[in-house]
């Protein structure tokens, strides 16, 4: 029958790099260690452990050849026709080999420390380590919330409603006074989507609820002088609780004027979704840099761990 | 006193074009009718500097009139200058609405009331019908367009669009951003639009962008020439008149399909299909005699073939006996044949040796053959084996084909002589080949590509109905009883009958008693029970297996409703019949009470996680139900690195075939925009070069042959295909990473304008060792490629 016709390779639909293939670099990577480890604790030279000694050059060898080789994912994954494994297979073996490392080099220090150039290119290894560390939690953490921001929507798609939103609410602005007008149009201005390292990874500093905030007062000032017929306010719900407190004090100041009190309102709804809106997109960016920024860490800091372990395999092979 | 000419030809495109200044050459009297106000009218429809191919390439052309590949405008400036210096007799503006008579004295009635004899009457019609018009005194007015080539030409404007479908929609929305549009809809809805189109009207509209007025149609449209703005439009709405002062006015109201008038002139069609064309002689003479019917109306729908017709019938009304141009293509055909002696010598024997062809008009014959080949495998070669995803249609001239029924039985062979076919399953379920097939002893076989066999189908019901019967016969052995007596088959075969349904249309439901069963022979079904108020999906049922098995098992009322994933066809046996068989032969009824208790198992546990129901109505939701391969993302996986669409770009020439951004999302499972490779591509349609073709592992992919034309694009529901340059250079890594430049995988953007766009669409990396590279480049594993059998596997999340 059709339905029991298997032409895929068994496996999971969709298996993440880091259980790949039966976690098989998990294990390689855990036997390379427990090599090392045996291998250290049963050789006793005789000035102490070091990188001198047979066993210091064979594990200093192994972990120079396994850090060109992780360095070569950088190549093999922008080598798209490549047929050598997939990029899934790479990132797998780079994840578990990369953290074998920690084990096999330290043991190749033999516990020496110093200020030279041998401890640098040692730390340095450590950092890189360290920030794929937070690269392999990143992505297992990030893309889902992502997902979730995202509800459907794509970046395009809220940056097109927010250009609306502002124009709708200037036609609206219109029809009030031109004070309110004028706020509409300096909160348009302030609008802060993305901007800086520090903004995409923390936030804006100034958040459009200062111009929300802003826009309430010159509503209020506007129409306190109508009467007080309190009319129910739609309110959007992910309006923050401080604001909907404030939403319904100034749903209080509105009334009399039907139209008036009408298009107030919808200003208000309006730039509450606008506010929404900015929200999820500086959301969006800032979950996209934390999922990023550990790689503008973790390259820049590779070379220059290539550069000092040059420098570090040189010195040894001139001074030693 | 009506005018008398030798030769009418109506309609001015390549192939009457050509006919008319044949004609002209020779110094006959004749006349060149054309209802626009311009020759060539569907080329001439073409946006601006669009190139135009010349396909197939290894025709040569045979007119009076040039024709090399080219832009619109280069093309139609030669062909006015050519027609004009042979003195061609053409009338502009004279559309025809009756014709009538026969050899020697047809009588022909012009919209402007004049009449003219003819002798012989060219019918060049083509396929694109005429344009609607406004239909109100003014529709001709110069402020009344009925096309707009480009929207950026005008600014400022006040400009009334006319029409409620994709084309009005289209471009009052981009003419809004720079002028005052005004649409009218003649009802109070916009759903014949496509759904994005219908949403991004109806806000605009809302917006204040763009104001309409519905249940309104055109009463007059006055040119007030010495005025600004110089057209007014006045409409007859459900609230009185309206005056509406305007620049323009932009008509869309689609095309009347030629197929009336042509029927009206006494041609006859052979099916009520759409799809169906007349049928013509080998002189392109149609029924009626001394109507001769040529170019894309008679199945022609390249501009070469259709000029070279052009050319042929004249000579054919003057009775000389040219050598088609086809010729010299199938002598080098045939000539493998054994004992070939000449073209004709080898149609007829074609034509004797394979009863499904002897219905076909000799012309009709050519062009099959034309398309198809002419094989003669050595003994014991595969022809095709099971589970490939060719699509062809295979005649037996001579000699014998073996069978191979089941996979694991090698023994099980069922022998084909002369005058039978296979390959039908594959060709109407749209799915993998379902027995493999090995060439017998002096073995001559007649191969021809889907889309030719489809025309073929549809346009000779006799075919049809063979190819009908053989399927119902074959699909019940190999599904139902494959060791069934034939009185036993052909006793479920009286008792069936083949039935269509639309997506979402229900083949049972749920409680009702079960009379039948269904066998899918095309499309896709969801089993769906209902349960706390909402149908939760049991499961995806797809052609090739059937349904409804258990109620007829079990004695009791449906358990679940049958619902068509897409457009489907099922073949409905009779529940008495089906019964009958099972009481007779034990064996199969011990098959499908295996089945009916798997199912039962497999319903069972369905039930006890409805949310994985929640996911198969999603992906049924998206046109999955079609696909035979998707690409699935699991967007808990996707670090949104976009290095699938990278792998795209820099596998296929810097053009990407794949949006991962855009499309749905259901919980974590995303549906990025890129094909599905539908069982039947709703691109292939519609392609005059037939240059979309499938493989044999199932990609659907575009050959070279692509002439540009954009029908593809138009014709996929799910807005995968783009028309693109692709660049034959790759950029080079190392000289990137190491001095910057161009970034492999980055769509460049980078050509000569005025390259000839082609259609690109995935092809799976069907040219690539190891698989589509969109998978293999994901670092995470969120990208998969996915075949309806895993769909379940999908739901259950393993």
């Amino acid at each position: 029958m059709p339905a029991e016709i298997r032409l895929m390779p068994t496996g999971a639909v969709h298996e993440g790099f880091l259980a790949y293939r039966g976690f098989r670099y998990l294990k390689l990577a855990s036997l390379l260690c427990v090599l090392a480890v045996v291998a250290y604790w049963w050789h006793s030279p005789a000035g102490g452990p070091n990188g001198g000694t047979w066993l210091g050059y064979t594990l200093g060898t192994v972990g120079a050849l396994l850090i060109v080789w992780l360095t070569w994912l950088g190549r093999r994954k922008r080598n798209y026709a490549s047929n050598l494994g997939t990029v899934r297979g790479w990132l797998s073996a780079h994840v578990y080999l990369g953290l074998s490392l920690v084990t096999i080099v330290t043991l190749h220090t033999g516990f020496h420390f110093g200020w030279n150039i041998h401890s640098l290119s040692f730390v340095l290894m450590l950092l890189v380590i360290a920030s794929g560390i937070y690269g392999v939690v990143a992505y297992a953490r990030y893309p889902s919330m992502i997902t979730e921001n995202r509800d459907q929507g794509t970046r395009e798609a809220w940056l097109a409603e927010l250009d609306e939103l502002n124009e709708q609410s200037l036609k609206l602005a219109d029809t009030l006074d031109a004070q309110v007008h004028q706020v509409i149009v300096r909160s348009i201005d302030r609008i802060r989507i993305g901007g800086s390292l520090r903004a995409q990874l923390f936030g804006p500093r100034e958040p459009v609820r200062a111009a929300f905030e802003q826009l309430r007062q010159e509503l209020s000032e506007t129409t306190s002088f109508m009467a007080s017929q309190v009319r129910p306010m739609r309110t959007t719900p992910s309006i923050a609780p401080d604001t909907s407190s404030t939403v319904m004090f100034l749903a209080g100041q509105l009334a009399g004027n039907a139209q008036n009190n009408e298009n107030a309102q919808k200003l208000l709804d309006l730039v509450a979704r606008r506010r929404d809106l900015t929200g999820r997109i500086n959301r969006d960016i800032r979950l996209h840099a934390q999922m990023q920024i550990w790689l503008y860490f973790h390259v820049p800091l590779t070379f220059a761990l290539l550069a000092a372990l040059l420098a570090h395999i040189l010195s040894v092979f001139i001074y030693w | 006193m009506a005018e008398q000419f030798k030769i009418a030809v109506i309609g001015s495109g390549p192939a009457g074009l050509s006919a008319a200044a044949r004609a002209a050459e020779l110094g006959l009297s004749h006349v060149l009718l054309e209802a626009e106000a311009h020759l060539s009218n569907t080329i001439y429809r073409y946006q601006k500097g669009k190139y135009v191919m010349a396909e197939p390439s290894i025709l040569p052309l045979r007119s009076p009139v040039s024709f090399a590949a080219g832009k619109r405008e280069q093309i139609l400036e030669k062909w006015n200058q050519e027609t004009g210096g042979l003195k061609v007799n053409q009338r502009l503006r004279s559309e025809v609405t009756a014709l009538s008579g026969t050899r020697g004295d047809f009588t022909i009635k012009i919209g402007d009331g004049s009449v003219i004899n003819a002798e012989h009457v060219v019918l060049a019609i083509g396929m694109q019908g005429n344009i609607r018009k406004l239909g109100c005194p003014g529709e001709d007015a110069e402020f009344v367009q009925y096309q707009l080539d480009d929207p950026d030409e005008y600014q400022d404007e006040t400009i009334i669009i006319v029409g409620a479908g994709d084309a009005a929609i289209e471009n009052a929305i981009a003419l809004s951003d720079h002028n005052k549009v005004i649409i009218i809809n003649r009802r109070d809805e916009f759903d014949r639009a496509k759904a994005a189109n219908n949403a991004a009207i109806l806000k605009a509209i809302a917006d204040g962008r763009i104001q309409c007025f519905y249940n309104s149609g055109p009463r007059t449209a006055e040119d007030q020439a010495e005025r600004r703005p110089r057209g007014l439009m006045v409409l007859n709405t459900a609230s009185g008149e309206v005056h509406l002062p305007c620049d323009r006015v932009i008509a869309r109201l689609g095309a009347t399909p030629p197929r009336k008038f042509v029927e009206s002139c006494g041609v006859k069609f052979p099916t009520p299909d759409p799809t169906s064309l007349p049928a013509v002689s080998g002189t392109y003479e149609s029924n009626v005699p001394g109507l001769h019917i040529i170019g894309a109306l008679a199945g022609f729908p390249l501009i070469k073939q259709a000029m070279n017709q052009g050319y042929e019938v004249v000579e054919f009304i003057l009775g000389n006996n040219v050598e088609p141009a086809d010729e010299p293509l199938l002598r080098s055909k045939f000539g493998s044949l054994p004992g070939f002696t000449s073209v004709d010598a080898a149609l007829e024997l074609v034509q004797q040796r394979v009863p499904v062809l002897a219905p076909l008009t000799r012309l009709q014959l050519r062009e099959f053959l034309l398309d198809s080949e002419v094989r003669t495998p050595p003994h014991g070669e595969t022809i095709f084996e099971r589970n490939d995803y060719s699509d062809s249609f295979y005649s037996i001239v001579d000699g014998q084909v073996e069978i191979e029924l089941a996979a694991s039985d090698h023994s099980h062979v069922v022998t084909l002589g002369p005058s039978e076919f296979f390959g039908e399953m594959s060709l109407i379920s749209g799915r993998r080949r379902s027995a493999t097939v090995r060439a017998g002893h002096a073995c001559v076989l007649v191969e021809t590509p889907r889309r030719s066999m489809n025309k073929l189908i549809y346009s000779v019901p006799a075919v049809k109905r063979v190819v009908d019967e053989a399927f119902l016969r074959r699909a019940i052995l190999a599904n139902i009883a494959p060791d069934a007596p034939a009185a036993a088959v052909a006793e479920l075969v009286s008792s069936a009958s083949v039935l269509a349904f639309k997506p979402g249309e229900t083949l049972f439901r749920e409680g009702e008693p079960g009379d039948c069963l269904h066998l899918i022979r095309k499309g896709s079904v969801t089993i769906s029970r209902h349960m706390d108020n909402r149908e939760v999906v049991l499961a995806y049922v797809p052609a090739g297996q059937y349904v409804g098995e258990m109620a007829l098992v079990s004695n009791l009322p449906r358990s679940g409703t049958a619902t068509a994933a897409v457009a489907s066809e099922t073949i409905r046996i009779e529940g008495a019949a089906f019964k009958a068989l099972l009481a007779r032969m034990p064996e199969v009824k011990e098959r499908v009470e295996e089945r009916y208790r798997s199912r039962l198992a497999r319903n069972v546990s369905a039930l006890q996680q409805p949310e994985r129901g929640g996911i198969i109505g999603f992906l049924m939701a998206q046109g999955v139900g079609e696909a035979t391969d998707v690409l699935l993302i699991d967007e808990s996986l996707c670090v949104r690195c976009d290095q699938c669409e990278k792998a795209c770009t820099d596998t296929h020439g810097g053009v990407s075939r794949l949006n991962r951004q855009a499309g749905p999302t259901f919980e974590n499972l995303h549906v990025p925009t890129s094909c599905r490779h539908c069982e039947h591509p709703h691109c292939m349609k519609d392609c005059p070069p037939d240059a979309i073709k499938r493989a044999p592992n199932g990609e659907v992919f575009i050959s070279d042959s692509c002439i540009g034309c954009g029908n593809c694009q138009r014709n996929c529901p799910y807005g995968v295909i783009q028309m693109g340059v692709e660049s034959k250079t790759k950029p080079s890594l190392w000289r990137w990473m190491l001095f910057g430049g161009r970034e492999p995988g980055v769509d460049s953007h980078h050509h000569p304008s005025g390259t000839p766009k082609k259609a690109a669409k995935c092809d799976m990396c069907k040219g690539l060792p190891g698989g589509p590279a969109c998978v293999r480049a994901c670092p995470t594993g969120a990208a998969r490629r996915v075949s309806p059998e895993q769909f379940l596997r999908v739901a259950r999340k393993e």
